[in-house]
């Protein structure tokens, strides 16, 4: 048998176990099986965005790259499969015990896993975004506005934080994967039909504003872009450009819109889809696009912070009776 | 003293049920402390108090001299703690959990390039350490649950049922890794079902029941709880009277019985005094084809007192 030497007992600094925890998550999670079919997924839906385009012969488009931002479903799916057993797996396969035995606090461990979740979220979208924007370069021609692209890449991540943070939360008080799984879709499939019911029937403009107070899509509508401005990208990608939803789910999308527009404004409208025949647009309120960002923005943060202080604090008061 | 574990009224209620009640408990420094008690008896839970996992409904903790708190990072740091069927996460490597778990304890790469090695081998994982710890056996697992515990050469180690899952040639090698680790000066707190494992590595017991302390003392007091001697088997090949004789002047002998070539020798001491029989029973003439102890009888303690405790019915 070996004789085992005796080890200085150093003090570690906070950021050297800190830096343990974000090791040790970052191992799991891009080990995880989700997470590599949430990649293929991610991939797959880019390459759609990239290609139906292409197919219906829209023609040269050197804003397809700057423009490129993920969507809602994909902001789901990497807050979910990134942190949805987080916490919560740590208590259903025991693992919890020796980790939390460990000289490492609570507040170590979860922001050590949180900003883990950061860093793959990051390197995920960064490869996605590169993909999009080689894409962009091979199918559509030189891109203009390049600039932008990490931009929409930072907005992204803030609107999938959001469902880190639900995720999270739901994970540390349940202390079950699947319990937080399915508040998360329960949440996200609630948020899509209520968004979509009062943006169809709704022409009550505080009710449709409300949704912007959301996480989510928010409300939609139509950027109206000064002449000047107008003329220097359009004839281009017009349609996509012009169609805003205020939401949480499109702050990287508005951020590139705010850039290329600054003083452009959203126009909100209601159409009566019950009239026959459906009535003409009406107008419900207008809004610039820079208030849009900001309030967005605002609204994620604030739901993020919720959101992690309750799953810090059911955390950090939860009994390891495993 | 110094201790390496006190508690005080030690307390700790789920809801209505008391798991631990009014535990006082002293580990004095480099012994082997066996803690023992039925399921169910409040060891894990007075173990996951002791280790910072769960907070006291009542009464106070000090390990190491340091008052335990729940989620006080530092004051794990030298304390080594396998829980009972230890899991890990089976995503990462043997090695690379070790390699995780020594940065958490603040060692360097150098501490944990010398570290690691010696323990994978310690723990006879040698070969295996590269392989995901989710390919590991259940023996596997413990023998890495080990390896951490010992990862950062603790002041204390404690085991929460350390024999669980391996094999008999696992068992043995566990109890000579307490036994060696117990010599370079670590205090081991060593959580039992096996009263043969504790009688043959422990030097301290603590026995509770219904989260209380039964007996707690050297293994030779608590052994010594009940009347009944210990008594020697010698099988000679051929048993003299004058054997017999020289045997009977030992003054620790308190009777002896003949039965064919082996002798039955009653003593009054608890301490081994097989080496001294011997030396007579081979003065008289005697050849000795084998002798034996009867085992030290801290199960009969055991179940005696916890089946006092329990009203006289045991579990």
């Amino acid at each position: 048998m070996t004789k085992m030497q005796k080890t200085v007992r150093a003090s570690p600094s906070w950021f050297t176990r800190f830096w343990a925890v974000v090791r040790y998550e970052m191992l799991w999670n891009i080990r995880k099986k989700k997470f590599i079919a949430a990649l293929i997924i991610a991939f797959v839906l880019a390459t759609v965005d990239l290609a139906v385009p292409a197919f219906l012969n829209v023609g040269q488009n050197p804003y397809f790259a700057a423009t490129f931002s993920g969507g809602s479903f994909t902001f789901f799916l990497f807050g979910i499969v990134t942190a949805m057993n987080s916490i919560s797996g740590e208590y259903e396969s025991g693992t919890i015990v020796p980790l939390l035995a460990k000289p490492v606090s609570r507040t170590m461990v979860f922001f050590g896993k949180l900003f883990a979740t950061f860093i793959v979220i990051l390197v995920s979208y960064i490869v996605i975004f590169s993909y999009s924007t080689i894409g962009g370069l091979l199918v559509y021609g030189p891109q203009n506005s390049l600039y932008l692209v990490p931009l929409a890449l930072v907005g992204d991540i803030i609107s999938t934080f959001i469902w880190v943070a639900v995720v999270l939360a739901a994970g540390c008080i349940s202390k079950s994967s699947l319990l937080a799984l399915l508040t998360a879709l329960g949440l996200f499939i609630s948020l899509f039909l209520g968004v979509s019911v009062v943006a169809a029937f709704s022409g009550n403009a505080g009710v449709v504003g409300g949704l912007n107070y959301l996480p989510g899509a928010g409300a939609s509508g139509t950027m109206n872009v000064t002449a000047g401005q107008s003329a220097t990208i359009a004839n281009v990608t017009v349609n996509t450009l012009t169609s805003v939803s205020s939401g949480t789910d499109s702050i990287g999308a508005n951020m590139v819109k705010a850039v290329l527009f600054p003083n452009a404004s959203v126009l909100f409208t209601h159409t009566n889809v019950l009239s026959n025949p459906i009535g003409p647009p009406t107008l419900l309120y207008t809004e610039s696009i820079s208030l849009i960002i900001l309030r967005a923005i605002g609204v994620a943060f604030l739901y993020i912070a919720v959101f992690l202080l309750i799953a810090w604090y059911a955390f950090k008061r939860s009994q390891i009776l495993e | 003293m110094d201790y390496a574990i006190e508690t005080t009224d030690l307390t700790k209620c789920f809801g209505s049920l008391t798991a631990v009640n009014k535990l006082n408990l002293k580990v004095e420094k480099n012994t082997i402390h066996g803690f023992l008690g039925p399921n169910g008896a409040g060891k894990t839970t007075t173990i996951k108090i002791l280790v910072g996992l769960l907070k006291p409904t009542e009464g106070s903790v000090k390990v190491l001299g340091q008052e335990v708190q729940v989620d006080d990072a530092d004051s794990r740091l030298g304390i080594g703690y396998m829980s009972e069927l230890p899991k890990f996460p089976k995503h990462l490597k043997g090695a690379e959990l070790l390699d995780i778990y020594g940065r958490m304890y603040g060692m360097s790469q150098q501490q944990r390039a010398e570290q690691i090695p010696k323990l994978i081998d310690m723990v006879g994982l040698k070969g295996r350490e590269n392989d995901l710890i989710g390919k590991y056996s259940k023996g596997m697992q413990q023998r890495i649950g080990i390896a951490q515990a010992l990862l950062n050469s603790p002041e204390l180690v404690i085991l929460d049922e350390p024999s669980i899952g391996l094999d008999p040639v696992g068992m043995v090698d566990v109890r000579e890794l307490v036994k060696t680790i117990s010599k370079e000066g670590m205090t081991v707190f060593l959580s039992s079902h096996l009263l043969f494992e504790v009688e043959q590595i422990c030097d301290h017991v603590t026995i509770i029941n219904k989260g209380s302390v039964l007996a707690s003392d050297t293994l030779q007091n608590v052994s010594g709880m009940i009347s009944e001697s210990p008594m020697i088997h010698v099988e000679l090949v051929n048993l003299s009277d004058a054997v017999i004789a020289a045997v009977k002047s030992l003054t620790f002998v308190s009777g002896t019985w003949k039965t064919g070539n082996t002798l039955l020798i009653q003593v009054s001491t608890r301490d081994d005094v097989r080496a001294q029989v011997s030396k007579v029973v081979t003065g008289a003439g005697g050849v000795i084809v084998g002798m034996s102890q009867k085992a030290s009888n801290l199960e009969d303690v055991f179940l005696q007192l916890i089946t006092k405790d329990q009203g006289g019915k045991t579990q």
